[in-house]
């Protein structure tokens, strides 16, 4: 019993990680109707930012908030002189465009520091504490309460102000929210920020864990796509439940059924989705869509 | 300029310069050197996969992330086909059909949801590829991989094992080129072309998006096994490694930075897919992933229909400077002029592309009357 408490823990700690992508890709999909394929990337280069400032000796807590504000500032521009020119075009061409933006953000990152691992100091103590019989480390939970914390602000922040009223309806209708005098450019370019900085505290949480690499976030994208198939693209919070539950499911699995094991559980959430797919197609607990000709 | 392409279309021309083209490829593997034949045969093995990539992608529209793992399929199946000593023809078979039918059980679940699904759950393939083949040991040789000889050229033929090599490949990429030509040139490539377009529209002129995709992705599953086959007639090798995600994300830039939505761009795209990455590992092989990802935006950003569209805008360019010097008063009329063909574009070059010409092209603002681009939802 304790280690299937410690499982279902650890999973929601890593699930935690997936879900702030996964809310990233959500608000990015929200805003302009595209999937960012280079959000973990771009994740990944917030986490080198931050290590930079780490080594040139700020203090931890100074050199992510740094590196988060820089991420705002990544994304808002990749939004304006990237992403902007493709936005009214093919949308398949778009995805293109974050797939060699994925690709160009790696090549970088490997150029300036290599593929070797790197190690990045935690923001938690690495302590652990004991609940229900569990081990559970200070570093999954303060994780965990983290994702939970943003999640409630991002809600907050798209319910309850203008700024989020106005996202909202450039996400839902452009066209009708330029007329009625929003800017739409303007707003986009602060979707992208967001998702970008939701991206950089991802990056940071979960690389004392897996220490910096290009392709720290590759597999977590995965997941994290998984999570917003399975939770559907328009519900942020059936994207943090889909990730914590494929979190704890691959951790169980990995244990439990000893064919599938550590090396194959990413299979997991996919055999899940076709699963899914096959009776609701339009994800758990995204809408069905319309469409008009 | 114009009566070279006039002439270029002429029926008997064409038939002309096919035949010398195949001469050409017929006699080229024995004046060549072995290295150049080797590559040439690399360049077929990864076109016929970015050919299948081209029908799902650029064709029809669906964001393929997982090309590559059809590749490793139709590997894998050809070495364990070779080593427990079935008929090559047999092999072959087995290569395509297993990467098909692979194929059309994740199209069957991808295509349900519509629109990015098919790439979001396709970029799984070569992720969960890698540990798979690790895993199946007894039919990949695990993380070590496998190797199966097949295609040293027997005595009578008198050849090199690297002339022999290039004249299977040739053989079988002639045969995906031409299949897929008339693929994309009849009922198909049509229904192809209105899905792309426009899943509703397709949907109310009684074609289903579901199935055109299915169809569309096994179809390209088919192409990537024969790809498969044909990359271990040239590298008789196979490893986990021959399917990871950085190979199939180059498969996608090559896919794009040759010709979306055209045949001869898949072909361009496998040769860039070879090329480029010998001469950045040349120089230096941490500049590989960085100058991937700048060409591929830089051709996305200048060059939207890839390589193959090169001499169209070389003729546009033309075109306009020949403008510009005579009649640089009326230009800023004719620019702003009707969407009939305004005195400043020849009828000839209206014709503009058949495939993707829909994506804006970045100097497009100049020319008002060859702008076609597209309105999203209602």
């Amino acid at each position: 019993m304790g280690t299937f408490i410690q499982l279902v823990v650890d999973g929601l700690a890593t699930g935690s990680i997936y879900a702030a992508l996964a809310l990233a890709i959500v608000l990015v999909n929200q805003a302009t109707g595209l999937i960012n394929f280079a959000q973990g990337g771009m994740a990944v280069v917030s986490a080198y930012i931050a290590y930079v400032f780490v080594e040139l000796g700020l203090p931890l807590i100074l050199a992510i908030i740094l590196a988060i504000v820089l991420s705002f500032l990544f994304g808002a521009l990749v939004e304006r002189f990237l992403i902007r020119r493709f936005e009214r075009g093919d949308p398949d061409t778009a995805v293109v465009v974050t797939i060699g933006l994925l690709t160009l953000v790696t090549g970088i990152c490997a150029v300036l520091w290599g593929y070797n691992n790197l190690g990045f100091p935690s923001l938690f103590p690495l302590t652990s504490v004991e609940i229900l019989g569990a081990v559970v480390s200070v570093r999954s939970l303060a994780t965990a309460v983290t994702i939970v914390v943003i999640m409630v602000v991002l809600q907050l922040l798209f319910l309850r102000t203008k700024l989020g009223l106005a996202l909202r309806a450039v996400a839902d209708n452009p066209a009708s929210a330029a007329f009625s005098g929003l800017p739409v450019g303007r707003l986009l370019m602060v979707g992208w920020g967001l998702a970008a900085t939701l991206g950089a505290i991802a990056g940071v949480l979960v690389a004392p864990q897996l220490t910096l690499t290009p392709g720290m976030l590759d597999t977590a994208l995965v997941y994290a796509l998984a999570a917003v198939i399975l939770g559907g693209l328009t519900s942020p919070i059936g994207c943090v439940v889909a990730a914590s539950a494929i979190g704890v499911l691959e951790n169980l699995v990995a244990v439990y059924i000893p064919l599938i094991g550590h090396d194959l559980k990413i299979a997991v959430p996919f055999a899940l989705i076709f699963v899914i797919l096959i009776v609701r197609p339009q994800g758990l607990f995204g809408r069905k869509v319309v469409v008009r000709v | 300029m114009s009566a070279v392409a006039a002439t270029a279309r002429r029926p008997w021309v064409r038939i002309v310069l096919a035949a010398v083209v195949a001469i050409v490829l017929l006699v080229a593997p024995l004046a060549l050197p072995a290295f150049a034949n080797q590559t040439l045969v690399r360049i077929g093995v990864y076109a016929v996969a970015v050919l299948g990539l081209n029908i799902v992608m650029g064709y029809t529209g669906q964001v393929n992330l997982g090309q590559i793992f059809f590749v490793g399929l139709g590997a894998y199946v050809t070495a364990y086909g070779v080593n427990h000593g079935w008929n090559i023809l047999l092999v072959f078979a087995a290569a395509c059909a297993v990467a098909g039918v692979v194929g059309l059980l994740v199209a069957l679940a991808a295509a349900r949801l519509g629109g990015l699904a098919i790439a979001m759950v396709t970029i799984a393939l070569p992720i969960v590829g890698v540990p798979l083949a690790k895993r199946l040991s007894e039919f990949t040789g695990g993380s070590q991989g496998i190797s199966a000889r097949f295609t040293d050229a027997p005595d009578w033929s008198g050849l090199d094992n690297d002339q022999w090599q290039f004249y299977i490949v040739l053989a079988v990429a002639a045969a995906a080129f031409l299949l897929a030509r008339s693929l994309v040139r009849g009922k198909y490539g049509r229904a192809f072309a209105a899905v792309r377009e426009n899943e509703a529209v397709a949907a109310s002129m009684g074609i289903s998006p579901y199935r055109t995709k299915v169809l569309a992705f096994t179809i390209a599953s088919i192409f990537g096994g024969a790809s498969g086959f044909l990359y271990l007639a040239a590298v008789q090798y196979t490893s986990p490694e021959t399917l990871s995600f950085g190979h199939s994300i180059s498969l996608v830039a090559a896919m794009v930075i040759g010709g979306a939505g055209s045949i001869a761009g898949s072909l361009l795209g496998g040769a860039y897919y070879v090329f480029v990455p010998q001469l950045t590992n040349a120089i230096d092989p941490n500049l590989t992933t960085i100058s991937q990802g700048a060409i591929l935006l830089a051709v996305l950003f200048l060059l939207p229909g890839g390589l193959v569209s090169i001499p169209r805008v070389v003729r546009r360019l033309a075109r306009r400077t020949g403008a510009a010097g005579g009649r640089s008063a009326a230009r800023s009329t004719a620019a702003h002029s009707t969407a009939a063909g305004s005195p400043a574009a020849p009828a000839a070059d209206t014709s503009q592309q058949t495939a993707p010409a829909h994506r804006p092209v970045p100097d497009s603002a100049l020319e008002g009357h060859e702008q076609t681009e597209r309105q999203d939802g209602p």
